[in-house]
Order: C-alpha cells, then sequence, then structure tokens
C-alpha cells in the first residue's frame, strides 16, 4: 500500500523508536546508577506503545502510517505498521519484558553506588537493540532499513562480548566481519537498485522493477547479505560461537529475536521488491539451503555437550524453516501469498521460535547458574532445584519439536499441508526429519535434567521471578499452539494493494 | 453441555490436573498413592456418558471430545486398568527411588492413553496420542539400567518415526476436508475420494501399526514391554498398544469396502501372529514372553481389521474393538499376575498358577472363556476362505506361546516368598475377573451374534481343536532344541548400523569445523551471491 498520508495515531510508530533511543539517553544523562530502573520504565511504555499499534491497526483494518516530515514517499520517509509490523512490534516488546525482568538478577547495579561497566552496557545495548528492531519492523525504504540493520548490529555485537573473555571476544569479532560482510552486500544490491530506478521506497519499487539481469543481481546480493546476517547454513560460522558465549539475556534475544530481522526484509524483498512472479529456482535454491539447514545443523545441535552450543545449533536449524517457504507460497493456489498456508505457517514459525528460544536460552541460563555448569551430560539434580525453569525449558522444546498443543506445531503442520499441497515432497520429509531430530535433541536435555542429583553436588538457589519470567515465556509459545489451523485475516492488514 | 459431556471431558482433565499438580513437592511425594483415583472419571464415563460429547473449543478450534459406543468399551477397560495397575504400583513400588518421577510420567501417559479413546477431532487426536506415545518413554526406561536405556532408546526412536507417519498421513488426509481442524468423522467420510488416498493410508497403517507391534515394526515392544516395572509393563502391553488399535477404528475407511488394502492388513496382521509366536516360543523370560504374545495378539486386531475393510462389513469397528478389550483386560491380568505369583510362597502358589493359566489359555480361545467369545465374534469376518483357516490357525500359535509361558511361570518364584502383599492381590484379582465377566456383560452390546450359539457344540469344537493342536505342538517342540533368539530379534540388524550413524555423525561434525572457516565461508558467500542472482535472472 503507498503511504499517502500520516494515519491517525502515526506518532505512535514514531514513539516505538524514539522510546527506547530516549531511554538509553537517559541512562547516559541521568546517571549510570539507574539504568536498570530507566531500563524497565521504558520497556513498559514500549509495550504499551506496542500493543496500542497492534489494537489500532487491528479495529481499522488498515496499516498505519507515518511520514516524517510530512514528505511523501519517495522523497520523503515513510514509517508503516501493517498486520505483519504490528505482530512482530507486540513479540518483540513482550520478550524483551520477559527478558528485562529476567535480567534483573543478572546486571543489576551494585547497591554501594559504584558505578559499574556490565550493567550500563547492558541496558543501553539492549534498548538501543530495541529501537533498531522496531525500525526494521517498521521501515518501508531499503535505506532506512540497511540503517536499522547497521544499528542493530552494532547493538548485538558487544552484547556477545560483555563479560570481556578472551573466547566472546574472538566471537564478537568473528559476528561483527561476518555481518559486516553482509552488510556489503547489502549495500551493493542497493545501490544497484537506486542506480536502476531512482528510488529506495519499496511500494514504489513493486510497481516498477523489471526481470533484468541488473535487479537480478541486485536482490541476489541484498539477499545473501541478509542471508549471513540471519545465519542460514552454510553462512553459520559466527552463530554457535557468539549466541553461545554471550550471557544467557543476550543470547535469548539475540537467537529470538535479532536473527529474525534479515529475514523478514528477505521476506519483503522477495514479495514485494522482486519482480513477481519471482524465480522459482531461486525460491526452491532457499528452501534447499533451508532444508540443509534444518538437517545439518539439528544434527550438530545433537552432538554438542554444552548446553548453550546445543541451542545455539537449534536457531540455526529453525531459522532453516524459515527459507522453506518461498517454494511453498509460490506453488499455492491462493490468490495472493499472505492468503496462503505456507505464508501463514512460516510467520507462525517465526514467532512461536522467538518465544520458544528465548525461554530456552533464559531456562539454559538459570539451569546454569543454579548447577554451576552447563554439561548436558551432568544436568542431574536440576529438576529438583529448578522445576519450573526444566518445565518451561520442557514446553519451549515442545514447540521446537513441533508437538502439540504448542505453536510450532501448528507452524509446522501449516508447512507441511503446503508443501503436501504444492506436492514438494522433499520439503514434508525435510520438516518431518527435523522434528524427529528436534525431539531428540531435546529428549537428550530433559532425560538428563530429570536424573538424580549426583551425590554431594550443590545448587544455587534462584530468584522465583526469575524462573515466572521464563515460564511465561515458554507459555506464550505453547498458547499459540491454540490459533486455528488456517491464514489469518490480522496478517493480511495493509497488503490489499499487494498484487 | 451436559452432564454426560462434563464427565467425558472431567475423564482426561482430572489426570492432567493431578499431573500439573505434581509441580507442588507436597502433592509430588504423595502422587504415587492416588494413582487409583486419576481414571475414575473415565470409568463412570464409560458407564453412564455412552453417547455423549462436548465441545471444549467451537471451530475452527474445533476441540470435541465425544464417546461412541467403540470409545465407551476400550475407554471402560483401560480406566478399569489404569486404576488397578495405579494402586497395584502404589504397593509394588513402595519405597523405590524416583517414585514421584514415576508418577508424573504415569499421569501424563494416562491422560493420552485415555484420551485417544474420546477425542473426536483430529487435532486433539494426534495429542493425545503423542502424550502417551512420549511419556510412555518415562515407564519405559524408568528402572534406569543399561537395559532399560536402550529399550527406552529405541522405543523413542521408533516412536517418533511413527508420529511423523500419523502426521504426514493426516496432512493428506486433511488436504481435501474443509481447512481448520477436521472432525476425524468427517475427513475419513471423504477418505475414499481423497487425491491421496493410497499414501495417506499407507501411512496411517504404518504408524499405528508400528504402535500394534506389526512385524517388522514391533522390534521396540520386547524390549520395551518387560523393561518397565510390572504395573507399567500392564499398562504399556494392555492400553497402550490399543492406541494403535483405535487409530486404525477411527482413521480406516471402513465403510468402504478396498479390497487391495484390506488384504495387505490381513496378510501383515496374520503374518504377525505366527512371526510372533515362533520367536515368542524362543524367549525365556516370563514378561519378554507375554510382550510377544502381545505382538501376535494385535496382529489378530489387524487382520480382524483388514477382513472387514475389504468387504465393508457392517460392525467391524465394533468387533475389533471387543476383541482389544479382551486382550486388554487379560494382557493386563496376566502382568499384574506374574508378580503375584513371584510374591507367593508354595502354599498358594497352586491357586494363583490356576487363574494364571484360565486367562493365558483364554488368549488361545478356551472354551467357556472370555476369549473364545472374542474369537467366535470376530470368525464371521474371515468368511472361509484361506484367511479363515490362517485366523483359526493362530489360536492354536496363541496356546503354544501360552503353554510356553506357563511352564516358564512355573519356575519363577522367589525362594523365600510367603502371601503376597493385599496391596498387589487384590488389583489383580479385579482385573482377572474383569477379564473373566466384562466380555459376557457386553457380549449383546458388541456383536449382533446371538450369545447361546456361542456355547453350542459345533462352536466348542471349533475353540477346542485348535487349543489341542497347539498342545501337541507344544509337546513336540519341547524335545527339540530351540535357537536362542535376542530380545525384539531383527533389532539386532539395527545394531550392526550404529557405526555407520556415529561415521555419519563424525562426518557432520568435520562438514561443520571446515565450512566454519573464514575462506570456506567467504567463498561461500560469494558464491552463493552469484547463484542466487543467476537464478533469479534465469527464472524470472
Amino acid at each position: 500500500m503507498m503511504a499517502d498520508a500520516t494515519t491517525p495515531g502515526g506518532g505512535l510508530l514514531v514513539l516505538a523508536l524514539m522510546l527506547p533511543a530516549v531511554g538509553m539517553l537517559a541512562i547516559f544523562a541521568l546517571g549510570l546508577r539507574h539504568a536498570e530502573r530507566i531500563a524497565h520504565a521504558t520497556l513498559l511504555a514500549g509495550l504499551a506503545v506496542a500493543l496500542a499499534v497492534a489494537v489500532k491497526v487491528g479495529q481499522s483494518g488498515q496499516a498505519m502510517t507515518y511520514l516524517i516530515g510530512g514528505w511523501r514517499p519517495p522523497l520523503g520517509i515513510a514509517l508503516q505498521a501493517d498486520g505483519l509490523s504490528a505482530v512482530l512490534m507486540v513479540m518483540t516488546a513482550v520478550i524483551l519484558c520477559a527478558v528485562g525482568v529476567f535480567a534483573r538478577g543478572s546486571f543489576s547495579s551494585p547497591r554501594d553506588g559504584a558505578e559499574t561497566r556490565r550493567p550500563f552496557v547492558f541496558w543501553s545495548l539492549f534498548l538501543g537493540l530495541w529501537s533498531a528492531l522496531n525500525c526494521a519492523w517498521l521501515a518501508r525504504d531499503l535505506f532506512s532499513l540497511f540503517v536499522a540493520l547497521e544499528l542493530l548490529t552494532f547493538s548485538a555485537v558487544p552484547l556477545v562480548c560483555l563479560d570481556g573473555s578472551r573466547e566472546t571476544l574472538r566471537a564478537a569479532l568473528r559476528y561483527l566481519l561476518f555481518a559486516l560482510a553482509g552488510s556489503v552486500l547489502y549495500l551493493m544490491g542497493t545501490g544497484l537498485i537506486y542506480g536502476a530506478y531512482g528510488t529506495m521506497d519499496i511500494a514504489t519499487l513493486h510497481h516498477l522493477t523489471r526481470a533484468d539481469w541488473a535487479t537480478s543481481l541486485a536482490l541476489g546480493l541484498m539477499i545473501v547479505g541478509l542471508m549471513a546476517k540471519a545465519a542460514l547454513f552454510p553462512l553459520h560460522l559466527w552463530l554457535p560461537p557468539a549466541h553461545a558465549g554471550a550471557p544467557a539475556a543476550a543470547s535469548a534475544v539475540l537467537s529470538a529475536l535479532v536473527v529474525k530481522a534479515p529475514f523478514v526484509l528477505i521476506l519483503r524483498l522477495w514479495f514485494e521488491v522482486a519482480p513477481q512472479p519471482a524465480s522459482t529456482p531461486a525460491g526452491a535454491m532457499l528452501a534447499g539451503l533451508g532444508a540443509a539447514s534444518i538437517l545439518f545443523c539439528s544434527v550438530m545441535a545433537l552432538r554438542q555437550a554444552r548446553l548453550k552450543l546445543m541451542i545455539a545449533y537449534s536457531t540455526v536449524a529453525q531459522v532453516g524453516y524459515l527459507f522453506l517457504v518461498f517454494p511453498l507460497v509460490m506453488g499455492s493456489a491462493a490468490v495472493t501469498p499472505w492468503e496462503s498456508v505456507g505464508w501463514t505457517g512460516g510467520v507462525l514459525q517465526l514467532v512461536s521460535h522467538a518465544f520458544a528460544k528465548a525461554a530456552m536460552f533464559l531456562a539454559a541460563g538459570l539451569i546454569a547458574e543454579a548447577l554451576g555448569h552447563d554439561r548436558i551430560a551432568d544436568l542431574g539434580g536440576a529438576a529438583k532445584a529448578v522445576p519450573v525453569t526444566v518445565a518451561a525449558f520442557a514446553l519451549a522444546g515442545l514447540s521446537l519439536m513441533g508437538l502439540p498443543p504448542a505453536g510450532g506445531f501448528i507452524a509446522k503442520l501449516m508447512l507441511l499441508t503446503a508443501a503436501v499441497e504444492t506436492a514438494n515432497w522433499w520439503i514434508a520429509a525435510t520438516i518431518l526429519a527435523g522434528g524427529i531430530l528436534a525431539a531428540t535433541y531435546v529428549f537428550r536435555v530433559v532425560g538428563s535434567a530429570l536424573a538424580e542429583a549426583p551425590e554431594g553436588a550443590g545448587t544455587t538457589a534462584i530468584a522465583r521471578s526469575r524462573e515466572l519470567a521464563v515460564l511465561a515465556l515458554a507459555l506464550i509459545a505453547v498458547a499459540l499452539g491454540f490459533l486455528p489451523l488456517q491464514p489469518f485475516d490480522y496478517l493480511a492488514i495493509g497488503r490489499g494493494g499487494m498484487p | 453441555m451436559t452432564a454426560a459431556g462434563l464427565l467425558i471431558a472431567a475423564s482426561v482433565a482430572l489426570p492432567l490436573l493431578m499431573a500439573l499438580a505434581c509441580l507442588w513437592p507436597a502433592f509430588r511425594d504423595r502422587a504415587a498413592d492416588w494413582l487409583v483415583i486419576a481414571p475414575l472419571p473415565a470409568l463412570l464415563a464409560a458407564l453412564l456418558a455412552r453417547g455423549g460429547s462436548i465441545v471444549v473449543a467451537p471451530p475452527p478450534l474445533r476441540l470435541t471430545l465425544a464417546l461412541d459406543d467403540v470409545g465407551a468399551m476400550l475407554l471402560g477397560g483401560a480406566a478399569l486398568l489404569w486404576a488397578a495397575a495405579g494402586a497395584y504400583a502404589g504397593s509394588y513400588l513402595r519405597g523405590q527411588p524416583g517414585l514421584a518421577r514415576f508418577a508424573v510420567w504415569w499421569l501424563l501417559t494416562l491422560t493420552g492413553s485415555l484420551g485417544c479413546f474420546i477425542v473426536a477431532d483430529m487435532t486433539s487426536f494426534y495429542l493425545a496420542f503423542s502424550v502417551a506415545s512420549l511419556a510412555a518413554y518415562g515407564l519405559v526406561s524408568f528402572e534406569g539400567s543399561t537395559r532399560a536405556q536402550r529399550a527406552g532408546r529405541v522405543y523413542m526412536a521408533l516412536a517418533l518415526l511413527g508420529e511423523a507417519f500419523i502426521l504426514l498421513g493426516f496432512v493428506m488426509l486433511a488436504i481435501g476436508a474443509p481447512q481448520g481442524n477436521p472432525l476425524i468423522r468427517d475427513a475419513v467420510a471423504l477418505f475414499p475420494a481423497a487425491p491421496l488416498r493410497d499414501p495417506a493410508l499407507a501411512l496411517l497403517i504404518l504408524g499405528f501399526g508400528l504402535k500394534m507391534g506389526l512385524v517388522p515394526l514391533h522390534v521396540w515392544m520386547p524390549l520395551a514391554h518387560p523393561v518397565a516395572p510390572m504395573p507399567a509393563s500392564a499398562a504399556l502391553s494392555g492400553i497402550i498398544v490399543k492406541a494403535g488399535v483405535i487409530g486404525l477404528i477411527r482413521f480406516l475407511p471402513l465403510e468402504a469396502a478396498l479390497p487391495g488394502w484390506g488384504a495387505t492388513l490381513v496378510g501383515a496382521g496374520l503374518f504377525t501372529a505366527f512371526y510372533a509366536v515362533a520367536v515368542g516360543v524362543t524367549q525365556t523370560q516370563v514378561k519378554t514372553v507375554l510382550a510377544y504374545s502381545t505382538v501376535s495378539q494385535m496382529g489378530v486386531v489387524a487382520a480382524v481389521l483388514g477382513a472387514g475393510l475389504m468387504t465393508a462389513a457392517p460392525g467391524t469397528a465394533l468387533l475389533a474393538g471387543f476383541y482389544a478389550l479382551h486382550h486388554l483386560l487379560v494382557k493386563g491380568a496376566l502382568f499384574l499376575g506374574v508378580g503375584v505369583v513371584m510374591a507367593t510362597g508354595p502354599r498358594h502358589r497352586k491357586l494363583v498358577l490356576a487363574v494364571m493359566a484360565v486367562l493365558a489359555l483364554s488368549l488361545a480361545g478356551l472354551p467357556l472363556t472370555s476369549g473364545a467369545l472374542a474369537k467366535y465374534a470376530v470368525k464371521p469376518l474371515f468368511g472361509d476362505g484361506l484367511a479363515a483357516t490362517f485366523a483359526t490357525l493362530s489360536a492354536a500359535g496363541s496356546t503354544v506361546l501360552m503353554l510356553h509361558f506357563l511352564r516358564l511361570l512355573g519356575g519363577a518364584a522367589k525362594p523365600g516368598a510367603e502371601t503376597p502383599p493385599a496391596g498387589i492381590v487384590w488389583p489383580w484379582a479385579v482385573v482377572a475377573l474383569a477379564a473373566f465377566a466384562g466380555p459376557w456383560a457386553i457380549f449383546g452390546g458388541a456383536t449382533a451374534l446371538p450369545l447361546a450359539a456361542s456355547l453350542g457344540a459345533k462352536a466348542l469344537w471349533a475353540a477346542l481343536w485348535p487349543i489341542g493342536l497347539g498342545a501337541v505342538l507344544w509337546a513336540g517342540l519341547r524335545v527339540l532344541r530351540l535357537p536362542a533368539v535376542p530380545e525384539g530379534d531383527v533389532i539386532v540388524l539395527a545394531d550392526r548400523l550404529a557405526p555407520v550413524v556415529a561415521r555419519a555423525g563424525d562426518a557432520v561434525e568435520q562438514a561443520d569445523g571446515w565450512l566454519r572457516r573464514w575462506p570456506v565461508a567467504g567463498m561461500m558467500l560469494a558464491g552463493l551471491a552469484a547463484g542466487l542472482s543467476v537464478l533469479l535472472w534465469a527464472g524470472s
């Protein structure tokens, strides 16, 4: 839909971008000692904004738009919340709030008043990341999206090396360099597009793009650049050490949210910028990489000895499912992509994985705190020490395995239905095999956690509120399983103008 | 919302709530003492709420529970055995470490298994089936020994494979049905004309056949059933396998004649029935013999369903359900009884062994037992061709296996055993009584056959001669030296694959290390960008 004018309430979108930024500035200005309190206040306000946007979008049944400075695209810059953006905003806000509650223990400022680096860095990056994510969900031109991605990378990388050890510094550097390579590719593609069409506004490009070599090259560069940032196999080299090395609160945000932003951009490029109908072999290639990601990295997850590394590999595998949607949507009989089961399944997979993976990383963090280590083989006694956390881990695992009743089940069932409908049997087989592998690696952990504690193993007590924050995320992942098995009208809001 | 509907909902709600309550340590530590009450709403529902239904969530979710005749029959039997086995477990496992954990797995398995009999929509069926399958892992691997762990692994791997078959089958089945979550009834009505009918049927038969133990998908059963604690073995072998039976009853299009598929199922079922006997007689563990007997009996049930499917015979579902109910109660009583025999001293042994002998031979269709009724009920379905002959001969096979079982059981007493604790005797007695009387009580309702004819001379002779033949065969076999076949027979072939799998895993790990090197990743990045650009250009 072209952004013609600011819609009522459009200012909320600006607020969504600015609130975290203001919170960040406040941390700088008002003394680093209050970092946590400021961040929590910002979280509450930001959650309210996200919910307000989602309600307004649902009520009006139309996308919400804000024209910055009143200039219409392609001259000006527009922010727009369609159904998908609104869902992503709420997802982001809810997960960050839960992580905020969880992180209270880990990064709170010391009582003696001395300002330390860790809480300050963590909370300000945390808010910066949020601003970047909202920008990625709301921006509607290729350059603003580039800015969002860079802001995201620069907020995410330091979170990886927060503890300052040699190992995590190496992981962060790896992450930074590879993300940078991705950015370069993306930027090259953007340049090509601008050279060919003289605009970067997605809605304008939608009607302009031609199937020529320059456009193909531009899209190829941008999509692969984004794939590197999403850590799709075989470009996943940076993710396992980075996500496993970060503190649990950061890992959760990185795995649940940060890798999703480049994927959402790929979705927008594919369905809104690329000339339609998009290339079938290219779609098959993306799905093929997704399938390889699922199988290869699930096996890798199965072979990890450390819990956090296992979860990190599982993220690469789960991101693979998202890339299956391209052939499923293109082959479907639905009139528009948003009405197909495949697209809905893909979005639901994104959302349910976000909640489940956040819960899992946080649970792993609590288990590691309680037991003092995260070796999967020696998790015995965890169920006694932190029963609520282990239950949350199991529930989140249910969603990853794709078992009912969990969001992951509905998502995988939709993807499977789409695969059968479009006769993509290899995709159906991959989805099922991925489910079996996921069940195996989750059961391995749960089984180990349920075992009796070894003699003389001490445990550290964990605050109940932190355990409940993890459980809340896992329960949301499960509750998504009660969504009906059909395309949701909400996700199609604001896409009327798109053929 | 009717009282019947609420009672049906309570059948799964109570055990589920009890499982959730185990999150509180105060309840968890005493949960094992309360297992007996968990299935009581289901038992009441089976007696009082037949024909009732309740919509838990309206369309498009359409979560629906309904209790039809065959569902009520199996629900009642299963609830009775769950209750008795639960009481038995409280006494049998008293003081064992990890009892609380056992109770949690028990309650979850119970919830799922009872749910299978009453859910009416496809998603709920998959949910109930999965819960029963996966939670049973905790019962299988409870003892924690190497043997139990191996059984647990094999069980889990095959259960997950079965789930995958069933899920894909469901998706194929639902393609033609209205969007969302169709009722099983509506989806199956469209089944005969569905575009993907044959692959969907194949997948469903594989998935449910795996749960029932159709050869060669039976390999987990002789590993898993014996290694669980006695009451759990009774539940696994008596009840959990019936999740596969109810799956076939619900999802086979029994009202449309599919001769090809019917014949396949008859063939697979009868082959299973004989194969399991042949392997079973070589076994030396009492419980393993019983597990093979379950495989054999489930083969007969599959053959019954296949025979019905061939001709769209009316009442097939009820007849198969009736046979399954008989097996459920008898096998439950046999497993519980093994524990009783082991705890009984010489003074009362004869009585206990006599009851066990009648129970065991009931599986072979001993005249005047409920087994004779079950065989009598399903006989007409097979007509009078080759299948009928083999179905009759399977009774001789069962006789051989059961005599083998009784001989092993006779030597299985623990030295120094006295009077068995009352806590394990009365549950066993209740189930044994139900196994004798239950099928007689419901015969008229379940089948359209005259009860009196089953007592006629012709019927008695038809039941008796296979048993005689079996006895002769068994006596003959005792002269022979039988080869030692490992538990789970062909599973040893899978063991040979273990090094191959391990090597493949190593290869994946090496490949990962290689892919995650900088030069390789850089090349990949460039190569993928070039490749995708070309495909985008060439494909549009």
